[in-house]
């Protein structure tokens, strides 16, 4: 698999787990809800939207429920499985809601922590009847028949290869180039003193990881994942001039989150464009540096090339995730959301001031389940099966964790911290390849704990996340006065 | 004992029990227009009994009625839009919103505060978020905390977060306010500035019920006191009668003042 499949397959990962988390903000960033149940509304809006879309009679194996068959229902209007999924997905989405209400109702009123263990326990219980009951859903074997809107239409190509070319590479250049202009205006104010020796830590410590990658396989065999060899001078002194240099670069400027913006971009670009880079000079190898810059364009997708079904589904799912962002930066930015920030803040307050708030906190956990619903109808189609192990409580944690590293109560510190969490626990797999495959258990847990570090890291040092709780103001469009 | 004939709040046999301990024993009260002291020792029953009429507890008997209405049991929130209040004894800012949004938050009948009005944004929309700033920067001047309004409630001084809490009470333009020690661990200055902010909306059509504990303040302040002991009320009427009372002395005063 070429890195940019790979990259499309990780930034949809990222699109829709930040569409589950912008849902687990409407319930524990802006209402101070915990909610450790949240993975089950990712479940229910999975198979609800499956189970509308599905049509009847595809499978021998399939023993549960028969599809509403959706996806075939609009067959005589053009992209009508498009129409039939996306009204399987409201369903979906009203479904996740209408549990979150049934779940509310008795649960709601219970003190903060005492909510988050109920609704854990609830998870733990749908998690379980959609396991064992195959009348429901098939139970454990899940369900293959999993309607992916869109997907006969795909590739699609204009039949010109400099055409297709210009159409899908040209935004994919002028993306990376935006991404690019606006990482730089991140790192603008660090100075030129602590901006070099970034540079110079970011480089050396990638650098002592090829050293240790390429040349010390054989020796990392014999002694385990954790023995970096010693007698690697050159790794050796690279990773401690890394450190040096880091530790000079954070002791030089305030500017720490430019600090690592810089060190990621760096290390995104190397990883990205650099590798391709050496196939270049080294093979004299063009192929991989092209498909990596033109990310968008797929040279295998029909007879000229063109868009493939996984590129679209990317954009697709992009799609919804900026309709949520939108959506939920509405609500916030409203005197609805007003309130909802006073509940978390303190109940009992806006409730002396005449604000149900049984019913606002009721309403925000329908909103954020609903969004979760949506994120499982569009994982569904991602992966094209479903089953309930996919649905585990650790979905939840992870949600929770990407949600507190990125800025709890901030749309954007949600797709950061998903983005953060996903790159450390999937991007990090390529280096897989490096070492030898039983140790594949060892490395997965080691992501985790370099996840859980980071946590620390922040919790300790920056509580309110990356970036901090977001900024709110009420737009009231022409002829509304602003603040001050 | 002068007796209240159009009360706007009546409270009869009143009882809250926690365990075996009554903290309000089958209390009556009657309060009119105007400023009404509460006054009695600690343990009394007071914030209790503010705790029952609006609705943070629910009573275990008696009944509770606001401007001719039954509002016994009703949520706070409920109570609140019947246009009864309360600040509460210890400030309750919300500490990362603004003093701003702590004081926008405030005012009853916000269109925007439903969610369909959130999301649809019709006309009332604007007119009512224009509104609701515009009377939280009148109310923030008027109790001359105009100058802190972009800065974060949590970072406030004490006797701020008072005038806060008030603030915030009074944007809901109810009928009648229960203060619950709004002196308490205010300097002499601002205290009498809260005094006399109290007249000043007094004379604008509010009415208070209110706990303190300095019986000077009590007689320049109220035209009428109600005692309470033991979850009971032990004599009401005019502060200086009161003041006289031998049981209120008794239970209360400890020695004539």
């Amino acid at each position: 698999m070429a890195l940019a499949d790979f990259f499309i397959s990780l930034l949809t990962f990222v699109t829709i787990y930040s569409l589950f988390g912008l849902g687990l903000n409407v319930k524990f960033g802006f209402t101070g809800l915990i909610d450790f149940g949240h993975v089950a509304y990712f479940m229910i809006g999975a198979y609800v939207t499956v189970f509308v879309a599905m049509p009847a009679g595809l499978s021998e194996t399939y023993e549960g429920l028969t599809g509403l068959g959706l996806a075939t229902a609009f067959a005589g209007v053009p992209g009508g499985d498009l129409l039939g999924w996306l009204v399987a997905l409201v369903v979906g989405m009203a479904a996740a809601a209408l549990v979150s209400l049934l779940v509310g109702i008795p649960t709601i009123r219970l003190r903060e922590d005492y909510l988050a263990i109920t609704a854990l326990g609830i998870a733990t219980i749908l998690n379980a009847v959609f396991h064992n009951e195959r009348w429901l859903f098939n139970g454990a074997f899940g369900i293959r028949e999993v309607h992916e809107p869109l997907s006969g239409v795909f590739p699609i190509g204009t039949g010109s290869f400099q055409l297709n070319l210009l159409l899908f590479g040209l935004p994919s250049v002028a993306i990376l180039g935006y991404a690019a202009y606006r990482t730089a205006k991140v790192v603008r104010p660090l100075g030129v003193r602590p901006a070099l020796l970034g540079t110079g830590a970011t480089l050396a410590l990638a650098g002592s990881v090829v050293f240790v990658i390429t040349t010390m396989t054989g020796l990392v065999v014999d002694l385990g994942v954790l023995a970096l060899n010693v007698d690697n001078t050159i790794a050796f002194v690279l990773l401690v001039g890394s450190v040096v240099a880091g530790r000079a670069a954070l002791t030089e400027t305030d500017h720490i989150g430019a600090l690592l913006a810089l060190a990621s971009a760096l290390l995104f670009t190397l990883w990205y464009l650099g590798q391709p880079l050496v196939a270049l000079v080294a093979d004299g190898e063009t192929a991989d540096l092209l498909l990596n810059l033109f990310w968008l364009y797929d040279a295998t997708a029909g007879s000229a090339g063109g868009l493939d079904y996984d590129r679209f589904f990317f954009l697709f799912t992009l799609a919804f995730l900026v309709g949520a962002y939108l959506w939920v930066e509405r609500t916030v930015n409203s005197p609805y959301g007003r309130v909802l920030r006073a509940v978390r803040e303190d109940e009992s307050v806006p409730e002396a001031l005449g604000k149900p708030t049984f019913r606002y906190k009721i309403q925000s956990l329908m909103f954020g389940s609903a969004l979760a619903g949506a994120a499982g109808g569009l994982w569904a189609a991602n992966i094209g099966f479903i089953d309930p192990t996919q649905f585990a409580s650790t979905v939840t944690f992870f949600a929770y964790t990407a949600v507190i590293i990125g800025g709890t109560a901030n749309n954007r510190g949600v797709v950061l911290g998903t983005a953060v969490f996903w790159v450390i626990n999937s991007g990090t797999r390529f280096l897989d390849d490096f070492f030898p495959s039983e140790y594949a258990q060892q490395l997965a847990a080691l992501r985790l704990i370099l996840i859980g570090a980071l946590l620390i890291v922040i919790l300790y040092y920056r509580p309110e996340g990356m970036l901090g709780e977001q900024d709110y103001d009420i737009n009231l469009g022409r002829g509304g006065a602003s603040d001050d | 004992m002068t007796e209240i004939h159009n009360p706007i709040l009546d409270v009869q046999g009143l009882e809250k029990h926690f365990g075996g301990i009554t903290a309000i024993g089958g209390l009556d009260m009657r309060v009119g227009e105007g400023i009404t002291g509460l006054i009695g020792p600690n343990g009394a029953g007071k914030t209790t009994f503010f705790n029952c009429v609006t609705g943070a507890l629910t009573p275990d008997a008696g009944r509770v009625e606001f401007a001719d209405g039954d509002i016994t049991g009703k949520r706070p929130s409920a109570v609140a839009q019947e246009g009864l209040v309360r600040t509460f004894q210890i400030p309750r800012e919300l500490p990362e919103m603004t003093v701003r949004e702590n004081l926008q938050l405030a005012p009853r009948g916000q269109s925007g505060e439903r969610l369909t009005q959130a999301w649809l944004r019709g006309d009332e929309f604007a007119t009512d978020e224009v509104r609701v700033r515009e009377k939280a920067t009148e109310m923030a001047e008027f109790l001359e905390i105009d100058h802190v309004l972009d800065a974060k409630a949590g970072t406030l001084s004490g006797g701020q977060r008072k005038l806060l809490e008030l603030a915030r009470v009074l944007l809901t333009e109810p009928d009648m306010i229960l203060l619950d020690e709004p002196l308490a661990g205010v300097n002499p200055t601002l205290e009498q500035k809260i005094l006399d902010r109290i007249h000043d909306l007094e004379s604008q059509g509010y009415s208070f019920l209110f706990i303190e504990h300095d019986i000077d303040v009590i007689m320049e302040t109220c035209e009428r006191v109600v005692v309470m002991h033991q979850g009971q009320v032990l004599t009401s009427g005019e502060p200086a009668d009161v003041k006289s009372d031998d049981r209120v002395i008794e239970a209360y005063l400890g020695e004539e003042v």
